[in-house]
């Protein structure tokens, strides 16, 4: 049974865009005057949000860059805390963020394939027996004898997409990266994210590839300045979009 | 709590694997590998000894082993404290991606540094049986509570020093010119003859990695079990530590992310 409820989730945190607090600011900071380009920035990255996806909601979120999507994903995902709210989150959540995240660099592919696995709360013996099909489902051959910083995004992504579903996880958080693959990849991913909402597991993925989202998803949130601006069936929401971001280019 | 711990051991076959893997990489391409462990702790010994046992009038067949210990001893501490300064940078790529419990990753740096103690620590005990003989079961015994000891401090020193830098990048800086330091004032490479009724004996006698360095020392090089003070200081600083560490952990565990 997988499910997640959001209930007036906040979020904020405090950003110095030069650099970190360092010691003498700490102890003098009081004292010194602040440059304008020294203050630190307060982001207010998620308000209120109030959400629920049931089992098998397949929900796609949309939105201009820095509207707060891949926020929210972290925040469903655990990664970030939220300042305020409750957050329920019921199933075994496999993530797929940033590509580059989370692989051993000077590690090949097959110890990648591991180290991800033991993350996701696999043991020896049950990576064993999965190690195969993942390599099988990646199509990356003896490339997985390589260390991962010569693979390609796509290769990555490849590689990240079979482990993340091997595990046949409860929720699945995919932000934006399947772009990177290939077309041929993009409909075998496809494919296999449907066998999974039709085992009533729980997607959430952010892209702006809107043919993408009305394919896989049958809820849309539309999420603007860290709130959500509209929510409801795929095909509605995205053409309110669609209106919107057109209206503005005319306005423009 | 409880449920803390059980989540950190929940994922030990990924940590473990990222010792292995960190120990891997080390020594990827060296011809003799895992003989660097032996040879680096072997040969400042071997300096050491040349230099200090003769300015000391020390023989080196207590020399040696003294220093070797002593060595090991500093390195592990003073290595899980700048190592630990980078443990949350270094893992900043899982950090990102997966909820785990933080203290896996001072833990991946302990753990490997902990190797090496130990690869140290067994050529200790190789040189005492030979010069000095069997040290008896008794003092030979309490190196396991000691290890022990070791491995909290450690892991919550690195915790400690990860938050920090975190928080303000200097940390590393200011450990490093600190340690530089306090290995003048730890009596790694002083024999306790040496010092008797000197003012700076006091200092090194009050430097809190003094009890640890006993710790290890005692049983191995003059085989006995070490002095109720010392077991009392190592484990009171223990204890500090830990909860402090521990305390600074629960505040920052999930605020860590924003601040990489």
């Amino acid at each position: 049974m997988a499910r997640i409820v959001m209930e007036h989730i906040n979020l904020t945190f405090r950003v110095c865009p030069n650099r970190v607090l360092t010691f003498k600011e700490f102890l003098l900071g009081k004292f010194l005057r602040k440059k304008e380009e020294d203050k630190e920035i307060k982001v207010h990255a998620l308000r209120n949000i109030n959400l629920e996806i049931p089992q098998g909601g397949r929900v796609g979120i949309i939105g201009h860059n820095g509207a707060g999507k891949s926020t929210m994903l972290k925040t469903l995902a655990g990664i970030y805390q939220p300042s305020a709210g409750t957050r329920i989150v019921e199933g075994k959540i496999s993530s797929l963020f940033e590509i580059t995240l989370g692989f051993e660099p000077e590690c090949s592919g097959w110890q990648n394939i591991a180290f991800r696995s033991y993350l996701q709360g696999e043991t020896p013996t049950t990576v064993a027996a999965k190690k195969q099909g993942i390599a099988d489902f990646s199509e990356l051959g003896s490339f997985l004898g390589m260390p991962v910083r010569y693979y390609s995004a796509g290769m990555m992504v490849r590689l990240a997409f079979s482990i993340a579903t091997a595990v046949d996880p409860e929720i699945l958080l995919i932000d934006e990266v399947l772009g990177a693959g290939d077309l041929a990849f993009l409909n075998k991913a496809k494919k296999r994210m449907r066998d999974m909402m039709d085992r009533a597991h729980l997607m959430v993925m952010v892209s702006h590839d809107l043919e993408s989202v009305r394919s896989m998803c049958d809820r849309v949130l539309w999420m603007d300045h860290g709130t959500i601006r509209m929510e409801g069936p795929a095909n509605q929401v995205i053409e309110a979009y669609q209106q919107s971001m057109s209206a503005n280019v005319q306005a423009a | 709590m409880q449920a803390y711990i059980s989540s950190i051991w929940g994922y030990r076959f990924f940590w473990y694997s990222l010792v292995e893997n960190d120990l891997r990489q080390r020594y990827r391409g060296s011809i003799l590998g895992l003989g660097w462990s032996f040879l680096q702790p072997l040969c400042m010994t071997v300096v050491l000894c040349i230099v200090f046992g003769g300015i000391f009038q020390q023989d080196y067949r207590f020399f040696g082993p003294f220093l070797l210990a002593g060595l090991a001893v500093w390195n592990l501490l003073s290595q899980s404290i700048s190592q630990g300064c980078n443990c949350f940078f270094m893992g900043e790529s899982y950090i990102r991606q997966f909820p785990v419990p933080m203290a896996i990753y001072p833990l991946r740096s302990i753990l490997s540094l902990g190797f090496h103690f130990l690869v140290a620590l067994g050529l200790v005990v190789v040189l005492s049986l030979f010069f000095q003989g069997w040290p008896g079961i008794v003092p030979i015994l309490s190196l396991i509570p000691a290890l022990v000891t070791l491995l909290i401090v450690t892991w919550s020193l690195a915790c400690l020093f990860g938050i920090a830098t975190v928080n303000f990048r200097d940390t590393r800086h200011l450990t490093e010119v600190a340690l530089q330091i306090l290995f003048y004032l730890t009596p790694v490479m002083y024999p306790p003859a040496a010092l008797e009724g000197r003012r700076i004996a006091y200092l090194l006698k009050y430097n809190p990695f003094t009890p640890f360095l006993e710790l290890i020392r005692d049983p191995l090089v003059f085989h006995r079990v070490p002095a109720v003070e010392t077991l009392l200081a190592a484990n009171a600083l223990t204890l500090l530590v830990l909860l402090t560490a521990a305390y600074t952990l629960k505040v920052w565990e999930r605020k860590i992310i924003f601040h990489l």
